[in-house]
């Protein structure tokens, strides 16, 4: 799904087509199988349903929504410092919601996602208006947030989380498919938490690929100026992805307490690096204009497989880190060696 | 194209609730379907929330718990990074490599019987150590922890002891959105509340348990700004309480400071008289008796109260016991032992 061509909808210009091996989904997908080959030699306890492969998943969900928050921002060469805060505001409004109102699950989790994506188009307005560096706005804003939160919980809670869950998130956790059977016949052993991070999935992509709000946002991060000149509303355009964003960073959010068990105020602590790698590693461009959904989705279960092995190799803690390290790093190179050869050839990778 | 797809949505969406409607949750089996095993069969997991030199002692008393009981095998992981999402991937990763009893402390005591529900719905056996789950419900078959309310107490009472019953007291501790921390926080008031007024509590620094430089840095801001009206220092953090042992005697004020944990700077602080008292925990014992606890409930005993929350000891050290409060710690373990047997598992003879 990666958009390289920014040519508009009225001028096609029929896509050259890649030879399999220049395809950078294809590198990632075939790093992918072997990771896990050489995993599962190496620990045969790799393929175990439910100790290995269901928390993998849920996981991956989590942090593949994670990847495409960043995402929505890197499409137009911008970055959201803030995406773990989001994530935690949202986790508190959703959380609010349940223990004041009662909330059902499904009005609590609007309620997180209307938070996120206020908060990334408040980032998004400021960014517009005032022209200051995405980067710097949204560390600001994620300060702020910490001391907010904080605050937040303090205030509304005993202590730094809300007691109970909606009706149903213990089964989002807990439960998969292979739980509810018609008959005889049993789901497959997938969370119940992937098919929310895969419609997140299906609708940034179609987004992107299909619709003119994300080919404007990608013509904004490909050059600001041009696209302006030709007609797009580049400061909406901005809030637009900023609030999307925001949306996504409290799915991740929603997702995340739904894996851990609480809405905390510790949600959202560990995104911001996952959320720049899963979409580097997946081939979305830093400076903009370009994105990869499939890449990022790809990138995550890359780095949760690494992750998942390196633990079942039960490394301690400074090796883990540093293979973690040296493994992205080949992963990378390799991808960069893929895209030199491609390059030579005459292909466009 | 656009009415296909439509149409197409809404017949994928019909056939989703329609499939998901004829649905029926299996059944769950609520004991996990745990078996006896022999105690060679037992492999115990202490899993602390990081890396933190308060859990140095498990290794060595997890090696000393497994020769004594001979148990099958044991492993100390501190590789969760105080995430408790990466905490529950070690978990599960460890359950896959065929540890069956697991000692766990927390990264997030708010969502951590959401990780031992995962753990016991698959037959595992889970003490909480050295730290319980927030609220009024532990999920673990035991909790074996410093009651850290209690040890705060204890800690800010000698506090208000050695500043002569009056003054300005300060409360350095570790990170606020930490369920812990705010009952440590309550502790250290509810001493305070008691003086009449007669003390009173200047400031509460939280956050600065992440590391020595961090704590070393709030210390030398503390002193430069407050030095002057600060009458005594309780810490209820090992890092905060080693820089500010330290940070006292640097700049020579004549201030109180009682310090938690046996870091051997602030042992060597106590018999020189510059640091007032320390309170002591237990990680041996909670690290030993867990263990034991473990192997007795893999071997089909149960716990007399399922959930019930041992406290392993504090104990507050000054010049006048520092020669000998090991005896005291090590005759808590001892007796810590013995309770399990008498009065918290029952066995079948």
């Amino acid at each position: 799904m990666k958009q390289e061509d920014t040519t508009t909808p009225e001028q096609p210009r029929p896509p050259a087509r890649l030879p399999l091996w220049a395809n950078p989904r294809i590198g990632l997908v075939v790093l992918l199988i072997a990771l896990i080959a050489l995993f599962t030699t190496l620990r045969p306890a790799f393929l175990n349903t439910q100790l290995t492969l269901v928390p993998m998943q849920a996981d991956i969900s989590v942090y593949a929504v994670v990847g495409l928050s960043q995402l929505a921002v890197l499409s137009l060469g911008h970055m959201n410092m803030a995406v773990g805060r989001m994530a935690a505001m949202s986790a508190f409004a959703s959380g609010l919601l349940h223990d004041r109102l009662d909330a059902p699950l499904i009005v609590a989790l609007a309620g997180g996602l209307a938070m996120g994506a206020l908060l990334g188009a408040l980032a998004g307005i400021i960014i517009s208006r005032t022209g200051v560096n995405s980067f710097v706005v949204t560390l600001a804003l994620d300060f702020a947030l910490i001391g907010l939160v904080s605050l937040l919980y303090a205030t509304f809670t005993d202590g730094v989380a809300f007691n109970g869950l909606p009706a149903g998130m213990s089964a989002l956790r807990t439960d998969t498919f292979a739980d509810y059977c018609a008959g005889d016949v049993c789901g497959p052993e997938i969370p119940l938490l992937a098919p929310i991070a895969l419609v997140a999935v299906l609708v940034v992509g179609l987004l992107f690929r299909w619709s003119r709000v994300g080919r404007e946002v990608l013509m904004t991060g490909s050059n600001a100026k041009a696209a302006e000149l030709s007609g797009i509303p580049v400061g909406w355009r901005v809030v637009q992805a900023h609030a999307l964003s925001g949306l996504l960073a409290g799915l991740a959010g929603f997702l995340l307490s739904a894996n851990n068990g609480s809405f905390s105020a510790g949600v959202g602590d560990g995104f911001l690096l996952p959320s720049f790698l899963a979409p580097v590693l997946g081939g979305t461009l830093l400076v903009g204009g370009a994105v990869s959904v499939l890449g990022t989705v790809l990138g995550t279960a890359i780095t949760q497989v690494i992750y998942k092995g390196l633990n079942l190799l039960q490394f301690q803690v400074d090796e883990l880190k540093l293979y973690i390290g040296l493994v992205l790093l080949a992963a990378l190179s390799l991808d960069r060696l893929r895209h030199v050869l491609a390059e030579r050839r005459g292909v466009p990778a | 194209m656009r009415p296909f797809v439509r149409l197409g949505s809404i017949v994928g969406v019909l056939a989703v609730v329609i499939a998901a409607s004829a649905c029926t949750k299996k059944e769950d089996n609520p004991d996990g379907g745990s078996t006896a095993l022999t105690a060679a069969q037992v492999k115990v997991a202490l899993v602390p929330g990081g890396a933190h030199p308060y859990f140095q002692p498990w290794k060595d008393a997890g090696g000393k718990a497994k020769t004594d009981f001979a148990f099958g095998d044991v492993t100390f992981n501190e590789t969760a990074g105080w995430d408790q999402t990466k905490q529950n991937d070690v978990l599960t990763s460890l359950a896959a490599q065929g540890y069956n009893a697991f000692g766990i402390f927390g990264v997030a005591p708010e969502s951590i019987n959401s990780t031992f529900e995962n753990l016991k719905k698959q037959g595992f056996h889970v003490g909480s150590l050295a730290s319980c789950p927030a609220g009024d419900k532990n999920l673990a078959d035991f909790c074996l922890s410093t009651d850290v309310q209690e040890a705060a107490y204890k800690a800010a009472k000698a506090a208000v002891e050695a500043m002569g019953g009056a003054g300005n007291l300060v409360h350095l501790t570790g990170n606020k959105v930490d369920s812990n921390t705010q009952r440590r926080i309550a502790g250290v008031q509810k001493a305070v509340d008691e003086t009449g007024g007669k003390v009173k509590l200047l400031d509460t620094i939280t956050d600065i348990d992440k590391d020595l430089q961090t704590a070393q840095k709030a210390v030398a801001d503390l002193l430069a700004a407050k030095g002057s009206q600060v009458n005594a220092i309780v810490t209820t953090a090992y890092n905060p309480a080693v820089a500010a042992a330290g940070g006292v005697k640097q700049a020579k004020l004549p201030i109180k400071v009682i310090a938690i944990d046996d870091d051997p700077t602030i042992i060597a602080g106590i018999k020189a008289g510059e640091v007032a008292a320390t309170v002591l925990q237990n990680p041996v014992g909670q690290a030993y008796v867990g263990s034991y606890a473990l192997v007795k409930l893999s071997e089909g005993c149960t716990m007399a109260t399922p959930g019930v929350i041992i406290d392993s000891g504090s104990f507050v050290v000054t010049t006048a016991n520092v020669a000998t409060y090991d005896n005291d710690r090590a005759a808590k373990t001892t007796s810590l032992k013995s309770d399990f047997d008498s009065k918290y598992l029952t066995c079948a003879k």
